[in-house]
C-alpha cells in the first residue's frame, strides 16, 4: 500500500499521459471534459489495485467514482 | 439509413451463407462434452506453455515443472474467464441491436451470433465453476455516450479485436497435443465457431467504416482510433491477471503482473499475436499506426 502522495502522483502521471497538453489539476472533471473515457478505466483500475495492493470490485463501480483525481483518491486511496 | 444498416445490407450474401453454416453446426453444449469428475493441474497441461503469460520471463525460468503446469491451469481458467466477460458484453451489444427499428429486416445472422456466444460461455463457465473459478474482469459495466453510428462501429470493431486475439490462442491450443483433451476440446470448439464470427466481423467492420467514416469529423475519427488502441491494451492486460498468479501460489501478484507485462518476450508475443488483426484494421484505413502502448 503506497502513501496518498504516491497514489496522487501516479494518478497524475497516468491521466497526463492521456491528456495531451490539457492543464490538469486535482479537481479537473476528467470524464465531463473527456480527458478520460470509459475505455481508459481498465488500465486505471489495474493501476489503482497495484498501488493499494488490493482488488477493486468492478461490478460495484459508478461513473462518478472517477470524476476527478481528488474523488479517485478519496474513493480508492485505501483498501476497504 | 444507419451505417450498420448499410453495412449489413452490403454483406447480406455473406451473412446468408454464415447463417446456413451456423444452422448446420448447431450444437447442444449440455451433451457435447463429458466433464471429468476431477482434474490434475500439476500433472496435465491446460494451456500451451509458450502462451502462458510468464513465459520468457525470469519468473518462468525459476518455476519447476509442477509449478508451471499449476500456473498454466489457472491461466486456462483466466483465459476462459476473460472470454466469459467479453462474451457477456458482446451478447449485451447484440441483444441491444436485435430488431432495432433500422435493423428489423437484417437481424437474421445476429440471432446465430448471439446464440453461439451464449453456448461458448456455457463451456467456459462449465470449466471455471467445476474446477477453478471465474476470474473477475476490469472492464466496467458503463460506457461513454456516443452517437449511434460511432457506438455501432466501436462495438463491432472492439468485438473483432477481442475475438481475433482469442482465436489465435484457441487455434494454437486446439492443436497442442501436450494439452489435456478437455482443454483441447474447449479451444477447438470455440475456434470452429469463431471462424464464422471473424468472417462476419471483418466484413461488417470494413463496410461500416466505408459507410460511416466520410461523415465523421477528424476529432471523432481520432477518438475512435484512440479508443481502439486503448481497447487493445486493456484486452491484453486481462491476460496478466494478479488473481491467477495468486491462485498459482506466486507472491506479489500485482508487481508480477506489471513485470510480466513489460518483459521483452511478452511484448514480442503480444505484437505477434495481434499482427493479423492490426494488419486488417490498417488495410481498411481504420488504424494508421501501431497502438504502441499494447507492446
Amino acid at each position: 500500500m503506497r502513501s496518498e502522495a504516491d497514489i496522487r502522483a501516479a494518478l497524475h502521471a497516468f491521466v497526463q499521459r492521456h491528456a495531451n497538453d490539457f492543464p490538469l489539476t486535482d479537481d479537473t472533471p476528467l470524464f465531463t471534459l473527456r480527458v478520460l473515457r470509459s475505455v481508459h478505466l481498465p488500465e486505471l483500475i489495474l493501476l489503482l489495485e497495484r498501488l493499494r495492493a488490493g482488488p477493486i470490485d468492478v461490478e460495484q463501480l459508478q461513473p462518478g467514482d472517477f470524476a476527478s483525481i481528488d474523488v479517485i483518491v478519496r474513493r480508492f486511496g485505501a483498501v476497504s | 439509413m444507419s451505417a450498420l444498416a448499410a453495412a449489413l445490407s452490403q454483406v447480406s450474401e455473406t451473412t446468408a451463407r454464415l447463417s446456413r453454416l451456423s444452422q448446420r453446426a448447431f450444437q447442444n453444449p449440455y451433451t457435447s462434452v463429458e466433464w471429468p469428475s476431477t482434474l490434475e493441474p500439476e500433472r496435465d497441461w491446460f494451456s500451451t506453455p509458450e502462451y502462458v503469460s510468464l513465459h520468457g520471463t525470469p519468473m518462468w525460468t525459476g518455476l519447476d515443472e509442477a509449478a508451471r503446469r499449476r500456473l498454466a491451469f489457472h491461466e486456462a481458467a483466466g483465459f476462459y474467464s476473460l472470454n466469459i466477460h467479453g462474451e457477456k458484453a458482446l451478447m449485451q451489444g447484440l441483444a441491444a441491436r436485435l430488431y432495432r427499428s433500422d435493423l428489423t429486416d437484417r437481424t437474421g445472422y445476429l440471432h446465430h451470433f448471439l446464440d453461439e456466444e451464449n453456448k461458448h460461455s456455457i463451456y467456459f463457465g462449465g470449466f471455471c465453476t467445476r474446477y477453478a473459478r471465474v476470474y473477475r474482469s476490469r472492464q466496467p459495466l458503463f460506457g461513454t455516450e456516443r452517437e449511434r453510428d460511432v457506438a455501432d462501429f466501436l462495438f463491432f470493431a472492439t468485438t473483432l479485436i477481442f475475438e481475433e486475439i482469442v482465436d489465435r490462442y484457441n487455434r494454437v491450443q486446439a492443436r497442442d497435443r501436450r494439452l489435456h483433451p478437455l482443454a483441447r476440446f474447449i479451444n477447438d470448439n470455440h475456434h470452429r465457431e469463431e471462424a464464422r464470427h471473424l468472417v462476419f466481423g471483418r466484413r461488417v467492420v470494413s463496410a461500416m467504416w466505408t459507410a460511416g467514416a466520410p461523415h465523421w469529423t477528424g476529432s471523432t475519427i481520432d477518438e475512435i482510433r484512440d479508443d481502439l488502441a486503448r481497447f487493445l491494451t486493456a484486452t491484453w492486460r486481462e491476460y496478466y491477471h494478479p488473481d491467477v498468479y495468486a491462485d498459482a501460489g506466486l507472491d506479489d501478484p500485482w508487481e508480477l503482473a506489471e513485470s510480466a507485462w513489460a518483459a521483452p518476450a511478452q511484448r514480442a508475443h503480444r505484437r505477434k499475436v495481434s499482427a493479423g488483426c492490426l494488419e486488417f484494421l490498417t488495410s481498411v484505413g481504420v488504424l494508421v499506426q501501431e497502438p504502441v502502448d499494447a507492446f
